[in-house]
C-alpha cells in the first residue's frame, strides 16, 4: 500500500478535519466588529453623562465651596446670595418619607410575588407594577395632589408638604423596589428554599433566615435604584410639595414644604438671572454628588451588612 | 413468601416459610414507611402510577431507573415537599410508622425534622458551616447555646467532617470543596435527629474519592435510620444497599431484596436495566 492510499484511508475513517481558511478570517474579522460597536455604543451612551459632568462643573465651579451647601439662599432674586441648604435638606426629607413608604411596601410585595403568591395571581401583579412605572410621573403628581394635598380625595388635608410630596414619590418607587426585589430573589436559587423547607422550616423562617440574607445585596440595589429615580423627580413636586427656599416647620400644612435640589435646578433654570442660571449648574453637581455618594455608600452598606449576616 | 401486593412482586426473603403469621407480625413492627396506592400527578400528567411498596427500619434501600421516570417525584412525595410544586396531586397514602403522612393531623414541619433529605446538588445555606447546621435546630426553637455546640460538633463527627473543618466553622460553607459541602448537607440533614433519610443522587456531581466517602457513610448510618437513596449508578446501589426498587415511567416494576435484585430479577426490564440496556 503506497503512503497515499494510506492517506486517503484515514481520511475515510473520520480521522481528516476540512479547514475552512475563509470562514476562519471571516469569523475573526465579526469578531472585531461586533467589539467595535459594542465599544462605540458604549461611548454614545455615556457621553452625555460625561457632557453633563464637564459643563456643570466648567459653569458651575465658582459656587462649589463649603458655603453654599451650608446656608440657605437669600438676596434677590432669591438664591443670588448663600446656597441651597434648603434643598438638600428636603431632599432629606423627602427619600425618607419615601423610604418609609416604598421599602417595607415593594420588598414586602417583592418577597411575596416570587416566594408565597400563585402564577396567575403573580403575572397580574407583575403586570400591574410594570404599569404602574410607565405611569408618567406627572400623573403621580396629580393624583398625589388630590389624595394627599386637598381634602377631597381620602380626607388627608397635608396641604403642598413634605408628606404629600413624599408619599407621592413613595408610591413612585413602590413598584420599583418590588420588581426589583422579585427579580432579586429569584436570582436565589431554588435549592436554598428546598434545603431550609426540607429541614421543617416554615416558609417564613426559611425567607427570613436564608432568602432575605442571600438576596440581600440585590434587595439593596432594588432600594438604592428606587431613592436614584424619586431623587431627580420633578413634576410630582409641581402638584404635591413645590418649593420652599427656607426650612420647613413641619412635614404637613403650612410650613411643611420643603427644598429640593431637582425643583431648584428647574425654577433657577427659569429665572431671568446668570447667577441663579450658574447656581443651577453647580446645584446639579451637588445632586451628583449625591446620587454617586449614595451609591458607593449603599454598596458599602450592602457589603458589610452581607458580611455580618453570613455569621449569623 | 409473603406477598404484599400481588402487582408489584414485593417479597420478602427471610421469612420462615413455616411461621408465616408470626413473620407477618414481624414485618409490620420493622416497616418505617408504607407506600399504599400512590398516584401523583403534575397536572393533568399522571407521573406515578399505583406505586406499593414499603421499606424497613433501619435499611439501605436504592430506587433505581432512567432519568425521568419519577424517581426525585417519588423521593419527594415521602416528605411532603411536592406540596409547594403549584398543580401537583397526589392520592393514595403514605404510612410513616403506621400514620398516613397526608392525613389531617400531620404536622408537616414536624414530618420533615423527623424525614431528612439530601439533595443531588450540594446545596449549604450561604452561611457559615456551624450555622448551616445551627439552622435546623434553631428553626425547631432550640436556643441552648452549648446543646447547639454539641450538636453541631456531633453532626460533623458523624458525617466524617469534623477533622476538616474544626478550624474554621465560622467560615462560610462555600469556602469546601463539593464533596465536603456535600457531607455538610448530610450533617445538616441530621442535625434534627431525623428517623428517615431520603437522598436524591447525593453523589451524582461528585468525583470518585468523595463518592466512595459518602457511600461508607451511608453503610454506617443505616445503625440510626432508615435509607432512601434515588441513585442511576447500578454497582452503587448493588454496593450499599438492602433494597433495590427499579421505575420505569412512573410506574414500580420490581422491588426486592438487592441480592435477588441483582442476580434473579423477575421483570424482563429490571434485568435490562441492570444489564445496563437503557
Ligand atoms: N414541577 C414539575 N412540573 C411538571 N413536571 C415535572 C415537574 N418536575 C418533574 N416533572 C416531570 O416529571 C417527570 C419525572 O421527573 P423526576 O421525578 O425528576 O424524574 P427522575 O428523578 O427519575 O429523573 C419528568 O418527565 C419531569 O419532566
Ligand atoms: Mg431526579
Amino acid at each position: 500500500m503506497t503512503e497515499k492510499e494510506n492517506n486517503k484511508k484515514t481520511e475515510d475513517a473520520g480521522n481528516y478535519f476540512p479547514v475552512n481558511k475563509s470562514y476562519i478570517k471571516r469569523k475573526k474579522i465579526y469578531n472585531r466588529i461586533a467589539y467595535a460597536s459594542a465599544a462605540l455604543a458604549f461611548i454614545i451612551g455615556a457621553f452625555p453623562v460625561f457632557h453633563i459632568i464637564y459643563s456643570a462643573l466648567i459653569i458651575g465651579y465658582k459656587y462649589l465651596n463649603w458655603n453654599f451647601v451650608s446656608t440657605l439662599p437669600s438676596g434677590f432674586p432669591i438664591g443670588a446670595k448663600g446656597g441651597i441648604l434648603n434643598a438638600i435638606i428636603g431632599d432629606f426629607y423627602l427619600v425618607i418619607i419615601a423610604s418609609c413608604l416604598a421599602v417595607p411596601l415593594g420588598i414586602g410585595s417583592g418577597l411575596y410575588l416570587s416566594l408565597f403568591g400563585k402564577k396567575r395571581t403573580n403575572s397580574i401583579i407583575r403586570l400591574l407594577n410594570e404599569l404602574m412605572i410607565g405611569i408618567p410621573s406627572v400623573v403621580w403628581g396629580i393624583m398625589g395632589f388630590y389624595i394627599f394635598s386637598t381634602n377631597a380625595g381620602l380626607g388627608f388635608h397635608f396641604g403642598f408638604s413634605a408628606l404629600a410630596a413624599g408619599l407621592t414619590l413613595g408610591f413612585i418607587m413602590t413598584p420599583i423596589v418590588t420588581l426589583l426585589t422579585e427579580q432579586a430573589v429569584n436570582r436565589i436559587p431554588a435549592s436554598y428554599i428546598e434545603g431550609a423547607l426540607a429541614m421543617g422550616a416554615t416558609k417564613w423562617q426559611a425567607t427570613k433566615s436564608v432568602i432575605v440574607k442571600a438576596a440581600m445585596g440585590g434587595i439593596f440595589t432594588a432600594v438604592l435604584l428606587g431613592v436614584l429615580n424619586i431623587i431627580g423627580q420633578t413634576a410630582p413636586l409641581l402638584f404635591t410639595n413645590y418649593y420652599n427656599t427656607g426650612m420647613p416647620t413641619g412635614i404637613t400644612g403650612p410650613g411643611g414644604a420643603v427644598g429640593d435640589l431637582a425643583m431648584l435646578i428647574f425654577i433657577y433654570i427659569h429665572e431671568p438671572s446668570r447667577i441663579l442660571h450658574y447656581k443651577a449648574e453647580a446645584a446639579s453637581v451637588v445632586l451628583l454628588f449625591f446620587v454617586f455618594a449614595l451609591d458607593i455608600g449603599m454598596r458599602l452598606i450592602s457589603w458589610v451588612t452581607v458580611k455580618i449576616f453570613e455569621m449569623l | 413468601m409473603a406477598e404484599i401486593d400481588n402487582n408489584n412482586n414485593i417479597n420478602i426473603n427471610n421469612i420462615d416459610k413455616n411461621n408465616i403469621d408470626n413473620a407477618v407480625d414481624n414485618i409490620k413492627e420493622e416497616i418505617k414507611i408504607e407506600v399504599k396506592n400512590l398516584n401523583f400527578y403534575y397536572g393533568d400528567y399522571h407521573l406515578l402510577k399505583d406505586i406499593n411498596l414499603f421499606f424497613k427500619k433501619n435499611s439501605v434501600c436504592t430506587i433505581l431507573g432512567p432519568s425521568g421516570c419519577g424517581k426525585s417525584s417519588f423521593l419527594r412525595t415521602l416528605n411532603r415537599m411536592n406540596d409547594y410544586t403549584e398543580g401537583s396531586k397526589l392520592k393514595g397514602e403514605v404510612l410513616l410508622d403506621g400514620k398516613n403522612i397526608y392525613g389531617k393531623s400531620i404536622d408537616v414541619v414536624e414530618l420533615r425534622r423527623n424525614v431528612g433529605m439530601v439533595f443531588q446538588n450540594p446545596n449549604p445555606f450561604p452561611k457559615t458551616i456551624f450555622e448551616n447546621i445551627a439552622f435546623g435546630l434553631k428553626i425547631h426553637g432550640i436556643k441552648n447555646k452549648q446543646f447547639i455546640a454539641e450538636r453541631v460538633e456531633k453532626c460533623l463527627k458523624y458525617a466524617g467532617l469534623l477533622d476538616e473543618v474544626k478550624d474554621k466553622l465560622h467560615k462560610n460553607a462555600f469556602s469546601l470543596s463539593g464533596g465536603q459541602q456535600q457531607r455538610l448537607c448530610i450533617a445538616r440533614a441530621i442535625a434534627t435527629n431525623p428517623s428517615v433519610l431520603l437522598m436524591d443522587e447525593p453523589t451524582a456531581y461528585l468525583d470518585p474519592a468523595s463518592t466512595a466517602t459518602i457511600l461508607d457513610l451511608i453503610a454506617n448510618f443505616k445503625k440510626f435510620y432508615t435509607i432512601i437513596i434515588v441513585s442511576h449508578n447500578i454497582q452503587q446501589a448493588g454496593r450499599i444497599s438492602d433494597y433495590s426498587g427499579f421505575f420505569l415511567n412512573g410506574e414500580l416494576i420490581e422491588f426486592s431484596k438487592s441480592g435477588d435484585f441483582f442476580t434473579r430479577p423477575k421483570d424482563k426490564r429490571t434485568e435490562n436495566f441492570i444489564t445496563n440496556r437503557f
